[in-house]
């Protein structure tokens, strides 16, 4: 089907090696589809130019919707008409990534169609991502999708398409239901997802432990980290097996971040209060120790990729919270967060950002999180405590009445 | 207020704002409902209306989306004019 054959030899290089190529997979599609050829034939001409040609933007969505469609132009239209329009579309993918094989036929099949054929499955936000269609497709492709139950994602100011880990599904790790978490947000918050009101992204990701298979705390505005606050049960007898074929003591105990681990070659001991549920030991001796007692999450908030300042990484707001049905305080506390943001925030400020420049104790208080130890950002730095002049006359006060007493008040 | 008259507030409101500042949903509702001195929820729910009839759109550039009057080119992809 596809016209004109494109002279490739500087994508050819990339299909050479004992990886998977996303040229040799775009060639494929190329002989079914004039845009994925003529996406081969772009592609070879900017390596070959060393310029990109994309113009990216504009006012391409469907009527109703401001997200889940990214306009994307090709400056040499004329060169390559196939790519004049290259729009992607994002389908929000179903909490965990589970599909039924006949769901891919369906979703594959509408975007042969109307598409290029080429797909990204999972874009970095999550998404379905269908790579380049042209704008008078797009209300088809909606009403298509949407009719057999998908809907767009989230794109520009909005709220992105909440994401998450397998979850209880296939892990048992998990100290909450990332998936149920995750589906509950997305129809809860339909609003912020299809309709951008925000100053900018807002990203909010599930792990079900601190695994974070996700990366969530890296990348999410709103990072939900499964957690527990019952001790590590130990299982000596195991420990025991491991330790014939790993060397415990360079391998967990002094890989442990707070140094809580002992092991004298007969008994593992954890010192429980000291443990920061890191994973790491768990992950290593699955059969040797499992989390106990209450399960819930860690709130992080703030993590970013650099854009208007360099990177962040998500910090602790609050320590623990059960996840449960119908999760009506963090849906609560997420709306006040949003309102916090949506007062102090310009254009292109992310949530982190505007953490950082206003300060955490203003974002607590006007959230209503009281401060707390586990908030701290890092080791020996205390960036949102500080003190009023009542809290520094009565701490003289009581420094008075230890020196003359000689009995300290702790 | 009668919806239709906030309508006609909001479109006027963006008007004004066309090719001078790119408007966020917020700044409409925010502008509108301080100006006319409506309720929030009722000038979101008239902005929301008419971005869902094409009387108005959303945008997006340079990283950040906004609201404004649709091209005549948009009206005629979405059928909504010939």
């Amino acid at each position: 089907m596809a016209g004109k054959k494109y002279n490739t030899p500087l994508i050819d290089e990339l299909e050479k090696g004992p990886w998977p190529s996303f040229v040799t997979e775009m060639k494929k599609a190329a002989k079914n589809n004039e845009m994925a050829n003529d996406a081969v034939g772009h592609l070879e001409k900017c390596y070959s130019t060393r310029v990109g040609y994309w113009k990216h933007g504009g006012i391409v969505g469907v009527l109703g919707y401001g997200g889940g469609v990214i306009g994307r132009y090709s400056e040499i239209g004329n060169e390559f008409p196939g790519v004049a329009h290259f729009h992607t579309v994002r389908i929000n993918q179903p909490s965990g990534f589970f599909y039924t094989s006949k769901a891919l036929r369906e979703i594959c099949d509408i975007w042969d169609k109307y598409g290029s054929g080429l797909t990204n499955v999972h874009g970095s936000t999550g998404d379905l991502v269908l790579l380049g269609t042209k704008t008078d497709a797009l209300e088809p492709i909606f009403a298509e999708y949407s009719s057999r139950g998908w809907d767009l994602g989230g794109s520009g100011s909005a709220l992105r398409t909440p994401s998450c880990c397998v979850g209880p599904a296939r892990c048992e790790w998990s100290n909450y239901d990332t998936l149920d978490l995750t589906y509950a947000l997305t129809q809860e918050f339909q609003d912020e997802l299809h309709r951008p009101t925000f100053s900018y992204k807002f990203k909010i990701k599930s792990s079900g432990c601190a695994c974070d298979c996700v990366a969530a705390l890296a990348r999410a505005d709103l990072s939900i980290i499964g957690t527990w606050k019952g001790d590590i049960k130990i299982d000596q007898s195991e420990v025991k097996n491991y330790a014939k074929t790993m060397d415990i003591n360079a391998e967990i105990i002094n890989m442990c971040p707070t140094g809580c681990m002992s092991y004298d070659g007969k008994e593992l001991k954890i010192n429980n209060a000291e443990c920061n549920r890191c994973m790491h030991c768990i992950t290593r001796m699955t059969k040797a120790l499992k989390p106990s007692g209450e399960r819930g999450a860690t709130l992080c908030m703030g993590s970013k990729a650099p854009i208007v300042v360099g990177s962040l990484l998500s910090w602790v707001i609050v320590p623990f919270v059960k996840l449960e049905p119908p999760y009506t305080e963090l849906k609560a506390l997420i709306r006040k967060i949003w309102d916090w943001w949506d007062e102090n925030g310009k254009p292109r400020e992310r949530i982190g950002e505007v953490i950082e420049i206003k300060g955490m104790r203003s974002f607590l208080e006007a959230i209503g999180v009281p401060p707390q130890p586990q908030q701290i950002k890092e080791p020996r730095k205390d960036p949102f405590m500080f003190y009023t002049d009542d809290d520094i006359a009565a701490y003289k006060a009581k420094e008075a009445e230890e020196k003359k007493t000689k009995k300290y008040k702790f | 207020m009668d919806i239709n008259v906030l309508k006609d507030k909001i479109y006027a409101f963006s008007e004004a704002a066309k090719g001078k500042k790119k408007l966020k949903e917020k700044d409409i509702i925010k502008g509108i409902s301080e100006a006319e001195s409506a309720d929030p929820a009722e000038v979101k729910k008239a902005l929301r209306e008419m971005i869902d009839v094409g009387k108005l759109m959303y945008s997006y550039g340079g990283g950040a989306s906004s609201v404004e009057i649709p091209s005549e080119e948009y009206l005629r992809e979405k059928g909504l004019i010939k």
